[in-house]
């Protein structure tokens, strides 16, 4: 069953399209990452899944529920903005959201995941006092201690650092282990690419990507060389077959055109410099974002 | 409901457990009626410093009338019998010949000496004041002094003068003053309330004497209070959703509640605050006014009118605040849209002393039958001492319910779409097309 499904939405903003003709489906328990640029419909996709926002045309459904608003408590948003009641007290904030949900005490779960989140010593301090990343963590928290059946975050590693970042990592894979439907979007393709059962792309308010990470690589092929060499990008250029040429520095990215082989390319390599490392891989996800979202990006293909 | 009530307790909370809400208690009134206050507190500290005038009595019969009663009340009246301290200035009166040559050159003479400090003021008296008819001009009397429009020497003198001129005409009319000593009784008319009929008993009830008290002030403070509860409450509501909107509260708390929800919790949390305040007042005025001894110009039948109208008010003018706070991404917008907001309450604080003078005139009627201003104008005809007929009362309170209705739904529509919208200026023509299309 789907936890979410979206048919033909469509949300427009004066002029604006936001959201054009979008269709999708979120299978129960899978963690949905949404990638896009800025401004290419991602919040606004959020916020019509959480009643936010309605949809101009279009249906959506949650929980098997078509009506509007009708599981609001099932699911659960932290929006990308973190926004909390600075003068409240950690541990009170967390009860007021929580309660706000269930109408129920939630005093257990907001010291469970204050411990789970380190976060036990400042549940009696006032929320001004925290960092930004403490902040991000207790928001994370305010969203969660309902025990909502399905988790909608919208940028919930932005500004984190690697610790935190992996801190909530872990409680959203642990979430998800405890069969909780997890919706993100994020910009950064790398946890798109090791966290997501699957990965969905919006693009001018169209979907581009939608499928599991295997299903979207297959689609462009194994048209990627990784290589590394004593020349660098020096060493690349001309060569027959490539179509672009990437350079992170120690590493070198070719993309190969259709009837490119890539013996041949290695052979031209080696023939110019001493070759280190070379490998013939599926794109990566970054590398798939940018060919669609690029200034090189040719033409918007329809998932 | 449940989570709106959940709300309205965190906002609750937030506003009555500040310091803000406790100096604001206790500053608001002070605000408000601090001028009646600092009146009645400072209205005996008075200049005692000695004063001296001089008259140039050109009627030669007024003066020394002066000197003998300047003397009496320095002797009797400005110290305190008890305490024996000085509480008034002594006045001391220096009688001047008339300068029948340069009238205008002695008054200059004695005007420096008033600029000079010598003298406080100096009195001009006609010739011919004991008999006015015969030369009007000539009966006039002219105190001048540096501020005479406001001077309690000038307002103490008109006794002395007129009572000695009273005696001097007995005198000419060859009146002895002992045998018409009634001729002088000033008769006062009292102001009473209706004759009515007892329902219980069928019993006449007598009529109740009426006062500026119960006639002005009772309405106007009623009134007043009434202001008070809107101007804590309402601006602040408008601020409220601001900040929440901008610090990015809201969208957070729209994946829990619903927009209408959210802004019912907001406004049902100020009309708390208000109740809380407005307790505060009355039952500390009930217990000051009881001391002081005039609990009977408590208006008992006006307080639950005066909780309905609380209610609807703050909901009402609250609905568009924080409609309006929704549509604001920076605290300037915030600031050019309070008075806006404000004008329902405002209105009526320019309007009521006409309205309180004549409850009953049609102005005051249709005034207080426009809905926005119904729970200030209603509620001050309703608090004089007539009251107001039944129908009006009723009118008034439906037209009031009908458009509160009208406010919170179009406020509600407004503020589902003006929640998220960040950035954008609140114009008219945007908050209008949200109003209809929502």
């Amino acid at each position: 069953m789907d936890a979410v499904c979206l048919r033909d939405v469509t949300k427009t903003f004066g002029k604006t399209v936001a959201v054009s003709d979008l269709s999708l489906n979120v299978p129960e328990g899978s963690v949905y990452g949404f990638i896009g640029p800025n401004g290419s419909g991602k919040t606004t996709t959020l916020r019509m899944i959480m009643n936010i926002l309605y949809p101009d045309r279009g249906q959506i459904m949650v929980l098997g529920e078509s009506r509007l608003g009708a599981c609001l408590d099932r699911l659960s948003y932290m929006p990308e903005e973190r926004g909390l009641y600075q003068r409240m007290k950690v541990r009170e904030l967390l009860e007021f959201h929580g309660e706000l949900k269930t109408g129920r005490k939630v005093r257990r779960q907001a010291d469970h995941w204050l411990e789970r989140l380190g976060l036990t010593d400042w549940a009696t301090k006032k929320v001004e006092t925290l960092s930004k990343g403490m902040s991000q963590k207790l928001q994370f928290i305010a969203t969660v201690i309902s025990e909502p059946e399905v988790v909608i975050l919208d940028e919930p590693f932005a500004g984190l650092d690697p610790v935190n970042a992996e801190v909530i990592r872990d409680a959203i894979l642990q979430l998800q282990s405890q069969g909780v439907t997890i919706v993100f979007s994020t910009h950064d393709m790398g946890v798109a690419e090791k966290m997501c059962d699957y990965v969905f792309m919006i693009f001018r308010g169209r979907k581009v990507l939608d499928g599991t990470l295997d299903s979207i690589q297959n689609r462009y092929g194994t048209d990627t060389i990784r290589l590394r060499t004593d020349d660098g990008t020096a060493a690349l250029e001309d060569l027959q077959g490539i179509e672009k040429v990437t350079d992170f520095g120690r590493m070198q990215e070719l993309r190969m055109t259709a009837d490119c082989d890539a013996q041949a390319v290695l052979a031209a390599i080696m023939s110019r410099t001493r070759v280190h490392s070379f490998d013939v891989v599926k794109p990566s996800l970054h590398d798939i974002f940018v060919r669609i979202a690029g200034p090189e990006a040719r033409e918007v293909p329809n998932a | 409901m449940r989570k709106t009530l959940r709300l309205v307790r965190r906002e609750y909370k937030a506003a009555v457990k500040t310091k803000g809400f406790i100096i604001g208690l206790v500053l608001a009134p002070i605000f408000m009626g601090g001028g009646l206050i600092a009146f009645a507190v400072f209205k005996d500290r008075v200049d005692t410093t000695d004063k001296a005038l001089a008259v140039v009595d050109r009627s030669s019969v007024i003066g020394q009338a002066i000197v003998d009663a300047a003397e009496r009340r320095n002797e009797k009246e400005i110290h305190d019998a008890e305490a024996g301290k000085k509480i008034k200035p002594a006045y001391s009166v220096e009688l001047v010949e008339p300068d029948h040559g340069d009238l205008e050159r002695q008054r200059l003479e004695l005007s420096n000496r008033v600029r000079r400090g010598e003298l406080h003021a100096f009195l001009d008296i006609g010739p011919g004041i004991v008999h006015p008819g015969e030369d009007p001009n000539a009966a006039r009397i002219a105190y001048y002094a540096r501020n005479s429009a406001m001077d309690d020497m000038r307002r103490w003198l008109g006794w002395p003068i007129n009572n000695r001129l009273r005696k001097l005409r007995l005198a000419d009319a060859g009146i002895d003053e002992s045998e018409v000593k009634d001729l002088f009784h000033w008769a006062n008319i009292d102001g009473m309330g209706l004759v009515s009929v007892d329902v219980a008993s069928g019993d006449i009830q007598k009529a109740k004497k009426t006062n500026e008290i119960e006639a002005i002030l009772v309405p106007i403070v009623t009134m007043m209070l009434m202001f008070m509860m809107v101007m804590i409450s309402v601006p602040g509501m408008l601020h409220s959703v601001m900040e929440e909107k901008t610090q990015r509260i809201a969208e957070v708390l729209l994946g829990s509640i619903r927009p209408f929800e959210f802004m019912m919790g907001k406004l049902l949390a100020g009309i708390a605050v208000s109740l809380t305040s407005s307790a505060v007042y009355l039952i500390g005025g009930f217990l000051v006014i009881r001391h002081m001894g005039f609990e009977g110009f408590i208006p008992y039948a006006v307080l639950p009118w005066f909780f309905i109208y609380m209610f609807l008010a703050i909901l009402m003018l609250g609905a568009v605040a924080s409609a309006l706070g929704a549509t604001c991404s920076e605290a300037k917008d915030a600031q050019s849209l309070m008075f806006p907001i404000l004008i329902p309450a405002l209105i009526p604080m320019f309007t009521y002393f006409p309205i309180v003078r004549e409850p009953m005139s049609s102005f005051a009627t249709w005034m207080s039958l426009f809905p926005p201003f119904t729970p200030f104008l209603m509620l001050l005809r309703q608090a004089t001492p007539g009251g107001v007929p039944a129908w009006q009362a009723i009118a008034g309170l439906l037209g009031v319910i009908a458009f509160t209705l009208a406010f919170v739904w179009v406020g509600g529509r407004i503020f589902r779409v003006a929640l998220l919208l960040q950035g954008t200026p609140p114009k008219l023509g945007n908050i209008v097309r949200w109003a209809l299309r929502g």
